[in-house]
C-alpha cells in the first residue's frame, strides 16, 4: 500500500469521524449567547463564603442544600436590577466591587498585587524554558566533547564493545 | 466492638514503632533475624489496621449509635451500600481509610519482595513504617474514630450514652459514584508512597543502578492510574449532583488533587531517560519525592481549611500536623540527597535537540509549569492577604486561561514526543512520521474554521486532536502491516499482537489515545450553551434542536428522604425521543436536599436538565437545561487511560517461530529449506 494511500485511510478512520463530531456538536450554537446576567455573574465570586465559584454556577456544595445557591440567586437578581436600570458591564462590577471588597472578583485585578498572580505563570514558563534551553546546551557540549575524546584510531576493547552493545541495544528497545 | 477497634489501632501504632526502630537498628547491625522481625512488625502493622478498618464498617452496619462518628455520619434508614461510603465521609474515618489503603499496598510490598532485594528493602521498611507511624498517630491520638458518647455518671463514672438514631450522611455523598470515587483518588494519594520509599530508601542505602526504578514502574503505574480514574470520577460526580452544568470548577481542593497528578505524569515519562540512558538521576528522585510531598500538601489544603472549598466536609484543626509531617518529609529528603548526591551522578548528553530526550525535557517542563502555577493560584488568596491585607480571589477563569495553552502544547508533545528517535531524529524521519499527520492537523483547523468554528483555542485543540490520532493511528497501522504480511492475519488481530508484543510502548499510545479523547470533550466547553425557564404542566422550551416539555411535577415520599420530581419530555424535530427525571431530594434526617439531574448523554452532547426548585413568586418549578457539547468524550477517554495502562502493565508477548503439522512431519533438511516462507508466529509469554 502507497503512502498516500496509508494517510488517506488514517484520516478516514481517525481524523474524519471526529472532525464531523466536532463539527455536528459545535456549530449550531457557535452564535448563541449566555445572557448578559449570567455573564456579568461569571466575573463575580458568591460570596456565600463557602465555595470558590462565580455567581452565575454556585451550587454550594457541603452547604446544608445542594442546588443554585441562595447567595448567587440574589446577587444576580442584584446584577438584573441594574440592567434595568441601564448601568454598564463596568459599573456593575464596580457597584459590586465597591459592595464587597476586590474579593468579589473572580479573577485577579491587572493592577496591584494582582499583576503579581498574572506574572507568575509567565515567569514559571520563561525560567523553566530557558532552564531547558540552557541543559541541553550543557549536554550537547558535553556530548561533543566524548565524541571528540573518541574519535577515529582509539583503541576499543572488546569489553568497551560488549558494553557498547548492551547499550544500544537498551536504548533501542521501546 | 469499638473497644477491639481502640486496641488494634493502638497495636497497630506500637507494631509500627517497633518496624521503624527495629528497621533502622537491622540496617546498622545486618542482623537477619532482625530485619525479619522489623518486616514482620511491618505486616503485623497492616493486618490490625485492617482490623480496626473492618472494625468500624462493623458498627456501620450493626447501627451502634453510641459511637460519635457513626451518630455523625450514618442512621437507620440509610441503606447497606452507602454505609460503607459513610466510611470516609468525616475526618476521623477518611484518615482511618487512608491507613487502611496505605497498608494493602505496604502489605502487597513486603510480601512480594519478601525474599528479594535484600539489600534494600529493609531501608524501604523504614521509610514506608515512619509514613504508617503518622497516620497512625492520628488514627489513634488526633482523629480517632472510635470515640463513645458518654455522660458523667453521678460517682464520677463515665456512661456510655446510646442515641435512638443517627445524623445520617451528607446528602451529596449518596450516589454511586461517590462509594468508588474517594477510594480511587485515596488509592492514588496513597500509591505514591511506594515509589517514594523506594526511591529515599535507595538513596539511603546507595542502591546500585536503576533497579528501583524498574522495581516501582508499576507500582507507580497503578497509583497514576487511580489518581486518574479517582479525578475523573470526582468530575462526574460534580457533573451528574451538583447540577450547576459543568465538571470541573478549579476549587482548591480539585486542585489538590491534580499537583499529584501532574509530577506523577512528569516522572512516568522522565523515568525513562534514567532506564534508557542513565540520565536525570537526580531530577527523578526528586520529581518522586515532590510527589509525595504534594500528596501530603493537597491533604493538608483539603482538611486545614486555609483556602476556601466547596469541601467544606474536610474541615478541621488537623492542619498543623500534616505541616509538621510535610517539614519532617521534606528535611529528611533533603539530608538524604545532600548525604548521598554522588550516588546520583548521571552521564547526562544529548546529541540533538530534535530527539525523544529533548521532549522528555519539555513535556518535564511544561507538567511543572502547570503543577506550579495550579498551587500559586490556589495559595495566592492566602498570600494577598499576608501581603495587602486584602484577599484576591482566584477562581476558574484564571486558571483556565493559564492552563489552556499549557494543555495544548502537552498535547502536542503527546503526538510529537513519542515518534522522536533517541539520541538523534533525522529530517527524514521527521517527514515520514509528521508529514500527514500535519497535513491532516492543518486540514481539520481549516474545515472548523470555514464550517464557522471561531473559538481560538478549541479550533487548535481539535488540530492537535487529529494531528496526534493520525500519529498514533499510523504507528498501529505501520506495525501491523508488517505483522499482518507475516502471518496473514487480519489488520485488527495484528494490532492486538503488535500491542501484546511491545504492551509499554503500545499501551502508552492507548493511554495518549485516552488523553485526546479528555480534550476534544474539554475543547467541547466552549461551545456550552444554557437556559432557564418556570414552566406549568404542559409548557415547553426550548434548547437547541431540543423540545422539553413538562408532563409532570409531584412529591414523592421514599425511605430516607421526600423527592420531587418533575418529569420531562424530550423532543427533538416535533418527534419524542425519550422522559427525563430530574428531582431534588429532602433528606429529614439532617434536613439537607440534593440535586438529581437528569441527562441525555451522546457523543455529540449531552442535554443536562436540573430541576432548579420553585419560583418563590410564581411557585413555578423551574427547569434549568444545559446543552453541553462533546462532554461524554471525557468519560469515554478515562475508561481508555485505564485501559491502556492496564495494557502496559501486563508483560510482553514474544514472538516465537512454530512450524506448521505439514513441516512437523518433514525431515530436519526439509524443514531447515522450508523454514523461511511458510514460518508462522505464535506468542508465549516471557
Amino acid at each position: 500500500m502507497t503512502k498516500r494511500r496509508l494517510s488517506a485511510r488514517i484520516f478516514l478512520f481517525c481524523a474524519l469521524p471526529l472532525c464531523v463530531t466536532a463539527l455536528r456538536a459545535t456549530v449550531a450554537r457557535a452564535d448563541d449567547q449566555p445572557d448578559r446576567t449570567h455573564r456579568i455573574g461569571k466575573k463575580l465570586k458568591c460570596m456565600c463564603g463557602g465555595c470558590n465559584d462565580t455567581a452565575a454556577t454556585c451550587y454550594h456544595v457541603g452547604g446544608n442544600f445542594s442546588g443554585p445557591c441562595g447567595v448567587a440567586t440574589g446577587m444576580l437578581k442584584e446584577i438584573d436590577q441594574q440592567i434595568d436600570r441601564g448601568d454598564s458591564d463596568d459599573l456593575i462590577l464596580q457597584f459590586f466591587t465597591q459592595k464587597y471588597g476586590s474579593v468579589v472578583n473572580i479573577e485577579p485585578p491587572h493592577t496591584g498585587i494582582g499583576r503579581i498572580a498574572w506574572a507568575m505563570p509567565v515567569v514559571y514558563l520563561v525560567v523553566g524554558t530557558l532552564l531547558v534551553f540552557f541543559i541541553i546546551d550543557r549536554w550537547r557540549r558535553r556530548s561533543a566533547a566524548v565524541a571528540f575524546a573518541g574519535a577515529p584510531g582509539e583503541h576499543v576493547s572488546p569489553e568497551l564493545l560488549e558494553h557498547a552493545r548492551q547499550r544500544v541495544a537498551r536504548e533501542t528497545e521501546d | 466492638m469499638d473497644v477491639f477497634g481502640s486496641f488494634a489501632l493502638l497495636l497497630a501504632f506500637l507494631c509500627a514503632v517497633y518496624a521503624f526502630v527495629g528497621g533502622i537498628a537491622a540496617i546498622r547491625t545486618r542482623h537477619p533475624l532482625l530485619i525479619k522481625s522489623a518486616r514482620q512488625a511491618g505486616i503485623a502493622t497492616c493486618a490490625l489496621i485492617f482490623l480496626a478498618t473492618g472494625t468500624l464498617v462493623y458498627l456501620f452496619f450493626s447501627d451502634s449509635y453510641w459511637v460519635a462518628y457513626v451518630v455523625a455520619h450514618s442512621n437507620r434508614d440509610l441503606s447497606n451500600f452507602y454505609k460503607v461510603a459513610a466510611l470516609w465521609s468525616g475526618q476521623e474515618g477518611s484518615l482511618l481509610f487512608w491507613s487502611f489503603l496505605l497498608s494493602i499496598y505496604i502489605f502487597s510490598v513486603l510480601i512480594a519482595y519478601r525474599h528479594k532485594n535484600g539489600e534494600l528493602m529493609p531501608y524501604v521498611g523504614v521509610v514506608l513504617a515512619g509514613v504508617q507511624i503518622f497516620f497512625l498517630t492520628l488514627n489513634n491520638f488526633v482523629a480517632s474514630p472510635f470515640k463513645v458518647l458518654g455522660v458523667a455518671g453521678a460517682h464520677g463514672t463515665f456512661d456510655i450514652f446510646t442515641r435512638a438514631d443517627g445524623n445520617g450522611l451528607t446528602p451529596l455523598l449518596q450516589y454511586p459514584e461517590m462509594v468508588i470515587h474517594p477510594p480511587n483518588l485515596y488509592s492514588g494519594y496513597t500509591g505514591f508512597t511506594i515509589p517514594f520509599a523506594f526511591a529515599l530508601g535507595a538513596l539511603l542505602a546507595r542502591y546500585p543502578g536503576e533497579k528501583w526504578i524498574h522495581l516501582t514502574r508499576k507500582w507507580t503505574m497503578i497509583a497514576w492510574c487511580f489518581q486518574t480514574v479517582g479525578i475523573l470520577l470526582g468530575a462526574h460526580w460534580a457533573y451528574a449532583v451538583l447540577g450547576w452544568g459543568g465538571y470541573w470548577s478549579w476549587d482548591p481542593v480539585e486542585n489538590a488533587s491534580l499537583l499529584p497528578w501532574l509530577t506523577g505524569t512528569a516522572f512516568l515519562h522522565s523515568v525513562m531517560m534514567q532506564e534508557k540512558r542513565g540520565m536525570m538521576k537526580v531530577w527523578n528522585v526528586w520529581l518522586v519525592f515532590t510527589t509525595f510531598l504534594l500528596c501530603i500538601l493537597g491533604t493538608l489544603l483539603t482538611r486545614s481549611g486555609v483556602v476556601s472549598s466547596v469541601h467544606a466536609f474536610a474541615r478541621s484543626s488537623i492542619g498543623g500536623w500534616f505541616v509538621g509531617f510535610l517539614i519532617v518529609i521534606f528535611v529528611v529528603c533533603f539530608a538524604a540527597y545532600a548525604k548521598n548526591s554522588d550516588y546520583l551522578k548521571s552521564e547526562n548528553r544529548l546529541d540533538s535537540i530534535v530527539s525523544r530526550e529533548s521532549s522528555f525535557l519539555f513535556n518535564n517542563l511544561i507538567l511543572l509549569v502547570s503543577c506550579i502555577a495550579v498551587l500559586s493560584g490556589t495559595l495566592f488568596p492566602v498570600f494577598s492577604e499576608w501581603l495587602s491585607n486584602s484577599r484576591i480571589s482566584v477562581g476558574a477563569p484564571f486558571f483556565n486561561k493559564v492552563n489552556v495553552p499549557i494543555g495544548l502544547f502537552l498535547l502536542f508533545l503527546t503526538g510529537v514526543g513519542p515518534l522522536l528517535a533517541w539520541r538523534r531524529t533525522s529530517t527524514e524521519s521527521l517527514k515520514r512520521n509528521f508529514g500527514w499527520p500535519l497535513i491532516i492537523g492543518i486540514l481539520t483547523g481549516v474545515t472548523l474554521l470555514i464550517f464557522g468554528i471561531r473559538e481560538m483555542f478549541s479550533l487548535v485543540c481539535f488540530s492537535l486532536c487529529a494531528f496526534v490520532t493520525a500519529t498514533i493511528g499510523m504507528e498501529f497501522f505501520r506495525g501491523a502491516r508488517v505483522i499482518r504480511s507475516r502471518s496473514g492475519a487480519s489488520l485488527f488481530s495484528s494490532a492486538v499482537d503488535l500491542t501484546m508484543r511491545n504492551t509499554r510502548r503500545y499501551g502508552g499510545y492507548i493511554v495518549h489515545m485516552g488523553m485526546v479523547f479528555i480534550f476534544i470533550g474539554l475543547a467541547g466547553s466552549a461551545f456550552n450553551h444554557d437556559t432557564q425557564k418556570e414552566v406549568k404542566i404542559g409548557d415547553s422550551m426550548r434548547i437547541g434542536p431540543y423540545s422539553l416539555v413538562l408532563q409532570s411535577f409531584d412529591s414523592i415520599p421514599e425511605k430516607n428522604y421526600t423527592s420531587e420530581r418533575m418529569i420531562v419530555e424530550v423532543m427533538r424535530d416535533n418527534k419524542p425521543l425519550m422522559m427525563l427525571y430530574p428531582e431534588r431530594r429532602f433528606f429529614q434526617t439532617n434536613e439537607q436536599s440534593g440535586t438529581m439531574v437528569a441527562i441525555y448523554s451522546t457523543l455529540r452532547e449531552d442535554l443536562y436538565v436540573v430541576y432548579a426548585g420553585q419560583s418563590p413568586e410564581t411557585q413555578l418549578p423551574v427547569i434549568h437545561a444545559y446543552l453541553n457539547p462533546l462532554v461524554k468524550w471525557i468519560w469515554l477517554g478515562g475508561l481508555v487511560v485505564v485501559l491502556g495502562t492496564i495494557v502496559t502493565l501486563l508483560p510482553n508477548r514474544r514472538a516465537v517461530l512454530v512450524l506448521s503439522a505439514a513441516e512437523q512431519r518433514a525431515d530436519a533438511a526439509a524443514v531447515a529449506q522450508s523454514l523461511a516462507p511458510s514460518a508462522t508466529f505464535r506468542e508465549g509469554h516471557d
